[in-house]
């Protein structure tokens, strides 16, 4: 069972360099937690880039290509009526249906995406454990780690001399 | 920037005299200023405001009710006049709700500072917009309750939706627009839904909150995301909105009718959606703002900014009216060029009149910088601006179609009370939408004012001159 031992600071530089810290001491389960994106925090976390563009990308191309290949099929082939005297296969007819699906599409990757990759809805994480810890989406600023329990201790100690306000640990129950 | 002057550190920046944010509140004091009327009980005001709404909304459900139960024929359309009241005002909204697009998500694209404060309540206002509008073209298929014809589903006719006509294109830009807004604006209230569940009052408010903010912890490795994310919706909804109005102008602008047949629509529809959207932000705003004391978040440099957008779009609405004008002179059409004089001395040339003094002559008030700022002329601007676009589409759409080619197909259009009721009561069932938006949710993106304010201390650490110590240190 693993603890989170979770740590405020009072400013973002202190915070920061608390993060670079406790990495270069070979932790992976770093997170900070703050009321605003935080410049630096990728760099300090070592994440990489978002892959959020690829995704939206992806399926952006795919409900255009789909849309269009619906249009195609179903008044083109499938039942072709003669409108106005436009050919069965129309292109420039197809491009506003195939334009609107590419961007429905992208825009339903992107959100639903971003729920996958946050690992959201997760309506009780341990780190809501520490009461004080409401203040991360006000205006605290606050640093999490996951560790193994034996190693909770030295790595709050570890926080309360790089400059923590505060330190907590949290027992992962889930 | 340490080799620059210091007397800089003196000059303000001339084009900005008047702040986006009054004075520099921390974290906590801002948050505490936005979410304060979310928290406090409701008002005399704002209960009685709601209960008026509730008998207009009332009044439209009786009007969609008898629309249902007697048909289209409790409307004054006949035929030719065929689109009218409920096509009018279905552009009139859709038009409204791109305001709210172009400030959230264009104006993020461009780093308009000033957007970030009115970007939620704006893309509230677009959804309220996008469901009023979206209403209208289902009542009006006759048969409502097939709409799910316009979707191309298997059904057992193998009969598909005809892809070659605009009405479907519709359909898909609509339905489009109407779900990345949704999703949009609500990616933008889960970090604000997260700090109502933390300072809610009552176990209640931060459960149901709680159950919507669906465990954001502000994680950093959430916001790196979110952040793209959010940058991608904005780009995405920006060509999105520019789409939908011009997909809306080609079910006019693709037909043969004198007055509807012209390429210059998808631009002139666009400026006039935006054009009106930005006057409903500002007859909601004004008001608003006041109400719930966030004056020192939406300042008079928002009004003013929006002023300046209603002016500029006002100026290309304009431009549309005088081309539409020249070309059917010009294009040598007589049945084009006699539409327009319709317009100057038909039946109906007692409106025309109307939407020229309010769509080109009101927005003039705007090239003064004190017309700007008096909130009184601000107010009943944006309100004559909407009344001017409204009575825009009901010339374009019905009066075109009173008189079209032939004279003995000719007739007059009149309005009954179920055009009225559906009109009328769907302004007061946005209405209440709108108050319920303002009671239960924060009206300005706390954790995106918090960003621009991190943003101008910043500017400010080097206006002076100083290197930006820390961003966001208080």
């Amino acid at each position: 069972m693993k603890r989170y031992v979770v740590a405020e600071f009072a400013a973002e530089a202190p915070l920061l360099d608390a993060a670079r810290a406790l990495r270069a001491d070979g932790q992976t389960e770093l997170d900070l937690h703050s009321p605003v994106p935080l410049h630096g925090s990728d760099e300090a976390l070592g994440l990489k880039r978002s892959i959020i563009p690829r995704i939206a990308l992806v399926a952006g191309l795919i409900g255009a290509v789909s849309g269009y290949v619906m249009q195609w099929y179903l008044v083109g082939i499938a039942w072709p009526i003669n409108v106005g005297g436009r050919p069965p296969h129309s292109p420039p007819a197809f491009i506003p249906v195939t334009f609107e699906l590419g961007i429905l599409f992208a825009a339903l990757t992107i959100f639903f995406g971003l729920f996958k990759l946050w690992g959201m809805p997760r309506l009780h994480h341990p780190v809501f454990e520490v009461e004080a810890f409401r203040s991360a989406s006000v205006d605290g600023l606050w640093l999490s780690t996951a560790v193994a329990p034996e190693v909770a201790e030295p790595t709050a100690a570890r926080l309360r001399s790089l400059g923590a306000l505060q330190v907590e640990i949290v027992e992962d129950a889930s | 920037m340490s080799s620059k002057p210091a007397t800089a550190a003196i000059a303000l920046d001339p084009l900005e005299p008047v702040p986006v944010l009054v004075g520099r509140p921390d974290d906590r004091a801002l948050t505490e200023s936005l979410v304060k009327p979310l928290y406090a009980p409701m008002t005399r005001g704002w209960k009685m405001l709601v209960t008026a709404l509730a008998a207009g909304m009332g009044f439209w459900l009786l009007s969609l009710a008898t629309t249902l139960v007697v048909g289209i024929g409790a409307w004054g359309n006949n035929i030719p006049v065929a689109w009218a009241f409920d096509i009018t005002t279905f552009v009139w909204w859709i038009g409204i709700g791109h305001a709210g697009t172009l400030i959230s998500a264009i104006l993020l694209l461009f780093q308009q500072k000033w957007r970030t404060s009115i970007n939620r309540f704006a893309e509230a206002m677009t959804l309220f917009a996008v469901a009023m509008a979206g209403v209208y073209p289902i009542i009006h298929l006759g048969r409502p309750w097939f709409f799910w014809w316009l979707m191309p589903y298997p059904s057992t006719t193998q009969l598909w939706p005809n892809f070659k006509s605009a009405l479907p294109w519709d359909v898909f830009a609509i339905s489009t627009y109407a779900t990345v807004s949704f999703l949009f604006w609500f990616m933008g209230l889960i970090p604000d839904l997260a700090t109502l569940r933390d300072t809610a009052p009552t176990r209640l408010k931060r459960t149901i909150y709680g159950i919507f903010a669906f465990g954001w912890r502000g994680s950093a490795r959430h916001w790196q995301h979110y952040r793209i994310g959010y940058l991608l919706m904005a780009g995405l909804g920006t060509p999105l909105v520019v789409s939908v109005h011009t997909i809306v102008s080609f079910d006019f602008a693709i037909s043969q009718l004198p007055g509807w047949h012209t390429t210059i629509f998808p631009p002139y529809f666009v400026a006039g959606a935006i054009f009106s959207g930005f006057a409903m932000v500002l007859t909601l705003m004004i008001p608003a703002r006041k109400v719930l004391g966030i004056e020192h978040v939406i300042t008079m440099k928002h009004l003013d900014n929006m002023a300046k957008v209603v002016l500029a779009t006002g100026l290309m609405v304009s431009y549309g009216y005088a081309m539409e004008h020249f070309m059917a002179w010009y294009g040598g059409n007589k049945y084009e060029a006699f539409a327009f004089l319709n317009r100057w001395n038909g039946p109906y040339a007692a409106i025309w009149y109307v939407q020229l003094v309010c769509n080109v002559l009101v927005p003039q008030l705007f090239w003064f910088p004190s017309m700007r700022r008096n909130l009184v002329v601000l107010f009943v601007a944006s309100i004559l601006v909407n009344v001017g676009m409204w009575i825009e589409r009901f010339t374009i759409i019905a009066v075109s179609l009173t008189r079209d080619f032939i004279p003995s197909s000719w007739a007059m259009y009149t309005p009954t009370w179920v055009d009225w009721g559906l009109l009328f009561g769907s302004m007061c069932t946005f209405g209440m939408l709108f108050l319920l938006f303002l009671r239960f949710l924060p009206v300005v993106p706390i954790a995106e004012v918090k960003e621009l304010r991190r943003e101008l201390d910043h500017h400010d650490a080097h206006a002076a001159g100083q290197p930006a110590h820390g961003e966001g240190t208080p």
